[in-house]
């Protein structure tokens, strides 16, 4: 199997230096990249100052990045890309991540839709949501999610990555399995999952987890990015500790693994090619990665230390 | 129909083997048997934090519903892990014969932050003839989805026609009212069929008209096929103002059908009242329509949604 090499191009988008929107002041999450007219558009996810209790809000929203030198930032989203969810819906305190694709003269936006709990501090549900302003703004399909727990994903159904794949709608996530408490704090434990639809709103799952755990049985895997060479689906997706995991040890790392099937998949850590830096912002954990095609090359948008609370990076692929 | 009133049949708060509980015999549904008629419902005690929680328990009557012969002496089905969908209770639990098992439908409720509540629809499985269940998963079989965004529950399932068949609920808003301290829910009632009792479409839309307002909600659906027609009886109230006001409260409705989908609403129909003064002179809730032995019999909940057990009416005629 191909061993990749990544050259590390930096931290390119820092929200702390953004001002004027009191939404975005921590954490750029989950980057996501697509072509529109004079920019990579790369979208994220974001957080205003938390409350009074120490709980955040996510909003997704996007910046723009010069066609010609992906490390320059050329704008700066005015809004959210889509308010939270009303009273009682399954989005109601955040939209993260987000997964935006092209679809004829649309864009979708599959995105995990975040509430609160008592007994576990939230649960996630996909929703989806549609723009006609080329990715500026998105309105919901409807007010509640479109993917749906169910008895073997039962609550946790967060990262979606839309893509499309052998003439039908590919949607991989992650599901929850189960809560486990460590210094009485409930931790989810999700593992890496996979739906089909043959017209982007009515799902199939497979019901079963793509990915082994290598680290630990309750291994939590997430950010699932799939991509096809053209013989073989490569996935860069990030994993860590089902406990402990907030620091360098235990924290998320990036890892890979490859199919021919999309159902089949061999995981192969070692080939990746990714890991922590010596110093600076990535050097706990890399996590998150995007992989985008641009101009005969293969970059990777990943995240950094605290999960992108500094913003999100950039690497290429080497030859 | 005319129907005759029994009365009160059972009170958990005033019978010996549910002392340790805090009352409530909530949504009875009845599972007939060779040699008696199984009444499973929902029962209240308060946990840890000091708040309800439903669990599933049964009283078994003779099968002219006359006497009490029996009462569950172990747990029918446990509630859910951390967070798991019916961590906080299982309420409905509605079961039925199918294929030589006992098969169930629950309504979890898990607690939520900005609201009190969510629920979702398990499904589980008896193999000792419905004396304890299985959940099938840990999740739910139906849930939240695009246009029915929370409050998934009340499951009534039947296999008619080669097909299951559920009358449920769905949320349609939680809405903050004047003078109210916390948001109030709405629900309607929809419709799902399912090849395998797992996998459900929905027809994605609201049975039934409402006949308060716009705001009315529609619950506990129960539905019994006699010759060719279908009978749902339900129960529906007003948004706020339903736990004290007796005028606001949750009153019996009935719609009939020719094929389980189209319904005609005809409350009056029904022909069920509660008695002044008597334990379901305030409110009548959570019906539960079934035959045996050649009668109709209809078991519901009276004042205070349940808190002081269920009764029983007998159908004289239609």
């Amino acid at each position: 199997m191909m061993q990749f090499h990544w050259r590390k191009l930096g931290l390119i988008f820092e929200p702390k230096k953004i001002t004027g929107r009191p939404w975005l002041t921590e954490f750029a999450q989950a980057p996501c990249a697509i072509e529109v007219d004079d920019a990579i558009r790369v979208y994220f996810s974001c957080r205003p100052a938390a409350d009074h209790e120490g709980r955040y809000v996510s909003y997704s929203s996007f910046v723009d990045l010069d066609k010609d030198d992906l490390t320059r930032i050329i704008r700066v989203a005015q809004h959210p890309i889509m308010a939270l969810g009303a009273k009682g819906t399954f989005d109601e305190f955040g939209t993260y991540p987000v997964s935006v694709i092209q679809d004829g003269d649309r864009m979708l936006a599959f995105y995990g839709g975040w509430t609160r709990c008592e007994s576990v501090p939230f649960n996630v549900g996909i929703g989806c949501a549609v723009s006609l302003d080329h990715g500026i703004s998105f309105k919901r399909l409807g007010p509640g999610p479109i993917i749906s727990y169910s008895p073997d994903e039962p609550f946790i159904l967060s990262g979606p990555k839309i893509r499309f794949f052998e003439g039908r709608w590919i949607l991989f996530y992650i599901a929850g399995r189960k809560w486990i408490t460590f210094n009485g704090r409930p931790e989810p434990v999700y593992r890496i999952r996979m739906a089909t639809s043959s017209n982007g709103l009515n799902w199939i799952k497979l019901n079963r987890d793509l990915v082994e755990t290598r680290i630990e049985e309750d291994e939590c895997q997430a950010s699932p990015d799939v991509f096809f060479d053209g013989s073989l689906y490569h996935m860069f997706f990030c994993y860590r500790r089902s406990f402990d995991y907030r620091g360098k040890e235990g924290g998320y790392r990036i890892g890979y693994a490859y199919s021919r099937d999309l159902v089949q998949w061999t995981r192969d850590d070692s080939k990746a090619g990714i890991n922590v830096s010596e110093s600076g912002w990535d050097s706990e954990m890399v996590a998150y990665p995007h992989l985008f095609k641009w101009r005969q090359k293969t970059y990777m948008f990943y995240l950094g230390n605290q999960v992108g609370r500094a913003g999100f990076g950039l690497a290429e692929l080497l030859d | 129909m005319k129907w005759k009133k029994i009365g009160k049949v059972f009170d958990s708060s005033r019978h010996p083997d549910f002392g340790e509980y805090d009352g409530f015999a909530q949504s009875p549904q009845a599972l007939v048997l060779a040699d008696r008629v199984r009444v499973y419902f929902s029962i209240r005690k308060k946990d840890e934090v000091g708040k309800f929680l439903s669990n599933v328990s049964f009283v078994d009557f003779d099968r002219t519903m006359s006497k009490i012969i029996g009462v569950a002496k172990r747990q029918v089905i446990s509630l859910g892990s951390l967070g798991d969908f019916d961590e906080h209770g299982i309420f409905p639990f509605s079961p039925f014969h199918h294929g030589g098992k006992v098969l169930a439908y629950t309504c979890g409720w898990s607690r939520r932050v900005s609201v009190s509540v969510e629920t979702s629809t398990g499904f589980a499985i008896s193999d000792d003839g419905g004396y304890s269940f299985r959940k099938f998963g840990i999740g739910p079989v139906l849930s939240a989805s695009l246009n029915e965004p929370f409050l998934v529950g009340d499951s009534f399932v039947r296999f008619i026609g080669g097909r299951f068949r559920m009358w449920y609920i769905f949320g349609t808003g939680w809405l903050d009212f004047p003078g109210e301290s916390n948001a109030d829910r709405i629900y309607k009632i929809g419709y799902a069929e399912s090849e395998d009792g797992v996998n459900w479409e929905r027809l994605n839309r609201a049975l039934l008209p409402d006949v308060l307002d716009e705001n009315e909600c529609q619950a506990l659906p129960s539905v019994l096929l006699m010759d060719g027609v279908y009978h749902m009886v339900f129960c529906f109230r007003h948004a706020t103002g339903f736990r004290k006001d007796p005028t606001r409260g949750y009153r019996l409705g009935y719609a009939s059908s020719f094929d389980g989908r189209s319904w005609t609403r005809n409350d009056a129909y029904l022909g069920l009242q509660g008695s002044q003064g008597d334990w379901d002179g305030n409110m009548q809730c959570y019906p539960h329509i079934f035959s045996c032995n050649n009668e109709i019999f209809l078991l519901y909940n009276g004042n205070d949604f349940g808190r002081f057990g269920f009764g029983l009416a007998k159908l004289d005629s239609f």
